[in-house]
């Protein structure tokens, strides 16, 4: 059997008898790798003097990545689908690790286009076919708690920045000596960058095919000992129906969940993109002086990636409890509770201001890890790595869209280094705006109508066709 | 102990030393905040 043979989902049928919780780590093998993405910042500054280029020119690298993880999400779901979980990760795995290996060809040859062309846009192919790779298989394995199971994987996405960024500085540190992790205006040479992403491509490859190796898709018709389908379809908006990916972007639903993400990422984004000036001024004297070090505000970035990680357990979790609906209200209408209240009593305390951004960034994990659940419970699981696929170019839209409402604004108030509380309020009272139109959305979400499911029967004859 | 609680213990181990890693890491760095 050839090595792509094996790959096939026809291959990757379990066994009877084949535990289901092998599926969570692998499912995280990948996503706690493609996570590296949120810890370019590690890096930036020796990108900048090693490139003599400039924030933007750098900063691009990493919107290219992003910007390639919702197309190729979008583009790449059905196939995703069609070829099985395995092939999917294998495939994910190879433009993720060569993208590394591309990008450091570019850094030793000092090209910025093959960094741009490498981790950019090979690397963000694996990130989008990575992300999606693993989602629909959970909730197959685990349709009696598809917001636990998915949020298992999601929070790997959250995780593995935690991972990359101290890794990477003590690599960094390991390869040049010059190199201090504790000052943050050191730069490492490009030796070490090389280095560090050759290391990185090679470990991340091998991680990933952990997952590929353990990954299975269940036998058509499998369902966990004991569990009564019934149970599932009592709660509202749950249905026993099918949606293909084709169909689910005709209907309302799926545009209004659209805007529900769009809306609780570009909420949450704002103050990711911005949480350590932001901290400190809030907390600017009138001297001008603030009391938050720059070693403190880099704990509050800490403190926001644990958060932003629990959130997508704990409150993907918790939807299966709730439901998928009330969970986005609580999302979104607790988040505009939480946003109001960092703007009028956020400079009062710290250990305040810490606790309402920490509960907003765990909103912000647990809208994307609760998201592939809620499409579940809309369209059905036919297609519903391939519709997340699609719904992902949200998350490429507030990528955008936060950053700039937030930027926007402050740059209307005053230079970095300047700025006080007062002038994040127009921007934070934006965010609550912003959330409100997605509390909307929310609450506009209606049972998918019949005539977009597929035809009772054929998803299992489908299913049965490519097991075959 | 079979061969699918050895894959088990090695696939769940794997992700716990990684993401160990990084929460005792990051809980370093964010210490710096309460100092």
């Amino acid at each position: 059997m050839s090595l792509l043979t094996a790959l096939d989902r026809k291959h990757t049928i379990a066994p009877e008898g084949y535990s289901r919780w092998l599926i969570p780590p692998a499912a995280l093998a990948v996503h706690l790798c493609i996570g590296q993405v949120y810890a370019t910042s590690v890096y930036k500054n020796s990108f900048i003097k090693h490139f003599d280029a400039s924030q933007t020119s750098i900063g691009i690298i990493f919107s290219i990545a992003i910007v390639m993880l919702g197309l190729s999400a979008a583009v790449g779901g059905t196939w995703v689908e069609a070829n099985g979980p395995r092939k999917a990760m294998f495939v994910s795995a190879c433009c993720w690790a060569s993208g590394f290996l591309v990008g450091a060809l570019g850094i030793g040859t000092k090209q910025l286009w093959l960094v741009y062309l490498g981790y950019g846009v090979i690397g963000g192919i694996g990130l989008g076919i990575g992300y999606i790779s693993p989602v629909s298989t959970l909730i197959k394995w685990f349709p009696d708690r598809p917001g636990l199971a998915t949020g298992l994987a999601i929070m790997g996405f959250g995780g593995g920045a935690l991972i990359a960024s101290p890794a990477s500085r003590q690599l960094l540190s390991a390869y040049d000596s010059g190199y201090d992790p504790n000052v943050g205006t050191s730069v490492a040479d490009g030796r070490a960058l090389v280095l560090l992403f050759v290391t990185l491509g090679i470990a991340y490859f091998v991680i990933m095919m952990f997952g590929v190796a353990n990954i299975r898709v269940p036998a058509p018709g499998w369902r966990p000992a004991g569990w009564d389908p019934s149970t599932a379809t009592e709660k509202p908006l749950v249905t026993t129906a099918n949606v293909s990916a084709a169909n689910a972007i005709r209907t309302r639903s799926f545009w209004l969940l659209w805007i529900v993400l769009f809306c609780n990422v570009t909420a949450g984004i704002g103050i990711l993109e911005q949480a350590s000036p932001m901290i400190q001024d809030f907390f600017r004297g009138d001297g001008g002086v603030s009391s938050v070090s720059v070693a403190a505000a880099s704990g509050f970035v800490g403190v926001l990636s644990l958060f932003n990680m629990a959130g997508r357990f704990a409150w993907s979790s918790t939807s299966d409890v709730l439901g998928r609906k009330p969970m986005y209200m609580v999302y979104l209408g607790v988040g505009m509770v939480m946003y109001l209240l960092l703007a009028t009593v956020g400079d009062s305390a710290t250990a305040l201001f810490v606790v309402l951004a920490g509960v907003i960034l765990s909103f912000y994990g647990g809208g994307f890890a609760t998201v592939p659940a809620y499409l579940r419970d809309l369209f059905g699981t036919y297609q519903v790595g391939a519709i997340h696929g699609r719904l992902l170019i949200a998350w490429s839209a507030a990528g955008v869209a936060g950053p700039l409402v937030i930027n926007g604004f402050l740059d209307a108030q005053g230079k970095p280094g300047s700025l006080t509380a007062d002038a994040y309020r127009p921007a934070l009272f934006t965010m609550v705006g912003v959330l409100a139109v997605g509390f909307i959305a929310n609450l506009l979400i209606r049972p998918v109508p019949a005539r977009f499911h597929e035809p009772a029967g054929t998803v299992t004859a489908l299913e049965k066709e490519a097991a075959a | 102990m079979n061969a699918q609680s050895i894959r088990l213990l090695v696939s769940w181990l794997l992700v716990a030393v990684l993401l160990g890693y990084g929460i005792v890491q990051t809980l370093i760095t964010a210490a710096k905040l309460f100092k």
